[in-house]
């Protein structure tokens, strides 16, 4: 038998991976220990808890502009986000916002400090961060109130009377998270398990270890996999009678030599009639539920197969063989990377939902 | 000496990175062996530029010199820019027999007539092609050299190259084109690409192409030596068929680097599972784009490899055949046939 | 149709046949080059990109003792073509002599519903399901090393073990929370 730390090989960098969640050791141990060899034969227990909603409501737009901070909500809008898992946060307070700001003023100064010989006068002056509560961007009780965190600078050759520029903006929020899950939390935790971050790497590194430090949570990357991307089609897609798709841009990635990536814009009205079509046998079924209450699986599926079927009908090419990279429409757009851009307020709930979603799955259990 | 000159040479040394400069400036005549001597290529750009400018000024060099010296550039380094394709059409009985000399006359009155302010400057390369600079001005303003458009035309043959031109130039260059090759019409070729080497071996055919045979193809014979006699693979026969129908569709070995090929869809819906969109009359709209670094190669390793269905579809192989990368394809009219039809633009 | 039968031949004197399918035909041929290195039994290695096996083969194919269908994660593709190919076996292959080994499980692209589904595949046929590593060398040599322990087993090359007694102790199950939908 060979020894048991070969026996683990660990995926080269150039593909990502995904961190698993794992339940307590001494629990995993025992199993283990009572199967031996065959844990390492498929057997891996207890890892597969959760997963994704297989139907979920159909998007139905809210009107947030009312409800949020009109500068705040242009922020979200405007920008691409990268984003990352949170772990729920120990003692955090939203009433002491203020005090966090000047705390991570002072980390990121310090840090900043570290690689200078010398101190130079008035550079610790440069950042000024501040972290406030973007209201009304919540959906239930049990959601904490999104926090947002800006950081500004004075910019590199700047005038004494310039105006200090945003360098680095986040935010954590918590849209419809399960609530079984919340209630699960000890007290003391906070949990905002959505983040996304906006600027430079390094500025990046620094507040999230800040949080790591002072809240004792973790942080991970969230790539977004190919199932959210497709759900993301069919909820856009969704929307399109309400507010314009302009197009439906999906990008393939073929594993050949050199790799092939596929783009596949469809004209809004096509993909939208389609998705009338996959959806019309489900509303004959059960009349009796709401009307468009609902969107299962299947039928993100049929739509998928029903753009991947007349692709391959025209090219004999078989896109399944290959993985969605890419998503874009007027509404947003989403790389399986994990980086994001929600472009219209009214579906920024939505698809936040599904998000926290993909985030509350990679939660420690 | 001219603040334009100075402006292009500016430009044009910005536009060269270090390693070619040497070369570049080599093969140039506008600087003497004593000058090109005290050149100090390890020198930071900057300082390379000033040292030109200071000689712009002691030599007087004139914007001709300057553009000779972009002209050695680009012909040296083709493959910057969008290139696209022209074919031109309809040749008249006296075509073939244009030479250079009687070309470049023709072509510089040509336009000369159609643009008051243009300034051309025709060179000819030693693969038989003929550059073709032209820096385009209008009735009240002087040629901007600044932007230039280039044009490669092989003497005898249909095919024109052109990079940087712009929409309201080209009627006037085709027209130019056509009365001085002796053609009638010329049109599009639907193909572009960042290689002018890649577009010209396809339009041309310069590459290694594999037709249908009934016999054994050495391919096969190829792989079987290789391999182990312990292994051995159930499926060789259908592999090598498969492998050598993606050679018959794209050609053998290196092919030509083609980075992207662009299809219009307009066509039925057809879905024998979704009758609601079957039954639609209008057609389902959609624009289909591969992409790669190289085209021709990702599509022959998709079909070898089965990810594409072989034998390859037309709208596939028509890259390669009929040297396009862009296609508006519509249904042919009503009826249960699935022929495609690729409209000629 | 011609279904692979896992008994229809005689076997060969300390020798051992393995066939893997896997519709990329990529990780088959480092794999098939690192089996073929064993020296303790004569390992013979077929490949193929998926099944029925074409017939003109019958002949010179010898006993096949385990079928491994290779299945990529991240590619949709590779699980269809396993899934259809598996009607082209004898049910007598089913005692044993079948495994599923899955590479790129953890890409992080890769949904978890298609693990899955491979799991449930895998635990419904009472197969084993290896994971395995295609990128490096190291995990080829693992791989080798634990598809080699169940081929020897399954060509009745190690006393007092059989394929079925084997399949038993490994065979995939599926955790019993896998269907259980978390949220709402």
């Amino acid at each position: 038998m060979e020894p048991p730390h070969n026996s683990v090989v660990r995926t080269p960098l150039n593909s990502v991976i995904v961190q698993r969640r794992s339940k307590s050791k001494s629990y995993r141990q025992s199993y283990r220990s009572c199967l031996g060899a065959a844990s390492r034969l498929g057997l891996t227990p207890a890892l597969t808890a959760r997963r994704l909603n297989t139907s979920r409501r159909a998007p139905k737009s809210h009107n947030i502009s009312e409800k949020v901070n009109p500068e705040h909500l242009a922020l979200l809008l405007k920008t691409e986000w990268k984003l990352s898992y949170v772990s729920p946060l120990y003692k955090f307070r939203h009433t002491q916002l203020k005090s966090y700001s000047r705390q991570l003023s002072a980390f990121i100064a310090a840090e900043k400090q570290q690689g200078l010989a010398v101190e130079v006068e008035g550079l610790q002056s440069g950042f000024r961060v501040t972290l406030s509560v973007v209201q009304g961007l919540t959906e239930t009780d049990d959601d904490a109130e999104t926090v947002l965190i800006q950081i500004h600078a004075n910019p590199l050759f700047a005038r004494q009377d310039e105006p200090q520029r945003s360098v680095w903006s986040g935010w954590l929020t918590c849209i419809n998270g399960n609530t079984d899950y919340l209630h699960s939390l000890p007290k003391d935790f906070t949990c905002l398990p959505l983040c996304g971050c906006s600027g430079s790497e390094y500025l990046s590194g620094l507040v999230k270890s800040w949080f790591q430090q002072t809240f004792d949570c973790c942080f991970g990357p969230l790539e977004i996999n190919h199932t959210s991307l497709q759900w993301l089609v069919a909820l856009w897609t969704n929307c399109h009678m309400e507010s314009s798709l302009q197009h439906l841009k999906m990008s393939w990635t073929l594993p050949v030599v050199p790799p092939l990536q596929v783009t596949y814009t469809v004209n809004p009205q096509d993909a939208w009639e389609l998705w009338c079509s996959v959806r019309a046998g489900r509303q004959e079924e059960d009349e009796e539920e709401e009307e468009g209450g609902s969107i299962d699986i299947k039928e993100v599926m049929r739509l998928m197969q029903g753009l991947k079927g007349h692709f391959f009908r025209h090219f004999r090419l078989d896109l399944s063989a290959g993985s969605l990279r890419q998503v874009t429409t007027a509404l947003g757009s989403a790389k399986c990377n994990g980086r994001i851009k929600i472009s219209n307020s009214r579906y920024m709930i939505t698809t936040l939902t599904l998000l926290t979603e993909c985030a509350l799955l990679k939660m420690p259990i | 000496m001219e603040d334009s000159t100075r402006r292009v040479l500016q430009r044009l040394i910005r536009r060269i990175p270090t390693p070619q400069l040497k070369t570049t400036l080599e093969k140039w005549s506008g600087m003497t062996v004593a000058q090109r001597g005290s050149m100090d290529y390890t020198q930071t750009k900057w300082a390379l530029t000033e040292k030109l400018l200071s000689l712009c000024e002691e030599n007087d060099w004139t914007t001709k010199h300057i553009t000779e010296l972009e002209m050695i550039y680009v012909i040296d380094n083709p493959n910057q820019g969008m290139w696209h394709g022209f074919q031109l059409l309809d040749p008249e009985d006296d075509a073939h027999s244009v030479e250079l000399t009687q070309f470049k006359e023709q072509f510089k009155s040509h336009l000369g007539e159609l643009v008051r302010h243009v300034s051309v400057k025709i060179k000819k390369h030693t693969d038989e092609a003929v550059w073709i600079r032209i820096a385009w001005g209008d009735s009240f303003s002087r040629p901007n050299h600044l932007k230039p458009t280039y044009v490669v035309h092989h003497l005898q043959t249909p095919y024109v190259f052109v990079t940087g031109l712009t929409s309201k130039q080209k009627p006037l260059l085709s027209q130019a084109l056509v009365l001085s090759t002796r053609h009638h019409t010329i049109k599009d070729a639907n193909l572009s690409g960042r290689k002018l080497t890649a577009i010209r071996d396809l339009l041309m055919k310069q590459y290694q192409q594999v037709f249908p045979t009934n016999f054994p193809s050495p391919l096969a014979e190829k792989n079987e030596t290789v391999s182990n006699p312990k292994i051995e693979r159930e499926q060789a026969g259908p592999g090598a068929h498969r492998h050598q129908m993606a050679c018959e569709a794209f050609g053998d070995g290196m092919l030509p680097q083609l980075q992207s090929a662009v299809y219009k869809l307009e066509t039925k819906f057809k879905d024998h599972t979704n009758r609601t969109m079957t039954e639609r009359d209008e057609p389902f709209k959609c624009i289909v784009k591969f992409e790669s670094t190289n085209l021709l190669e990702s599509l022959r390793y998709c079909a070898a490899s089965g990810i594409a269905s072989t034998p390859v579809t037309p709208l596939l192989s028509s890259i390669p055949l009929k040297g396009r990368n862009y296609f508006v394809i519509t249904d042919n009219g009503p009826g249960p046939s699935s022929q495609m039809h690729q409209s000629q633009n | 149709m011609s279904s692979l039968k896992p008994f229809s031949k005689l076997p060969g004197l300390n020798t051992a046949n393995i066939l893997l399918v896997e519709s990329e035909e990529q990780f088959q041929q480092s794999l098939a080059d690192a089996l073929v290195e064993e020296t303790s039994v004569t390992v013979n290695v077929r490949l193929a990109k998926s099944l029925p096996l074409p017939l003109e083969n019958e002949e010179s194919r010898p006993r096949i003792d385990l079928v491994v269908f290779i299945i990529n994660l991240t590619s949709e593709l590779s699980f269809q073509s396993a899934d259809a190919s598996l009607k082209y076996l004898d049910p007598g292959y089913f005692l044993g002599k079948v495994c599923f080994l899955v590479t790129n499980a953890r890409n992080a692209s890769v949904p978890t519903e298609r693990l899955d589904t491979v799991r449930k595949l895998a635990a419904s046929l009472h197969c084993p399901l290896l994971f395995a590593e295609d990128q490096t060398p190291d995990g080829v040599t693992n791989a080798t090393e634990r598809l080699l322990t169940i081929l020897k087993v399954a060509a009745g090359l190690v006393p007092l073990a059989t394929a079925l007694y084997l399949s038993n102790l490994t065979q995939c199950t599926v955790p019993l929370d896998i269907d259980q939908p978390s949220f709402d």
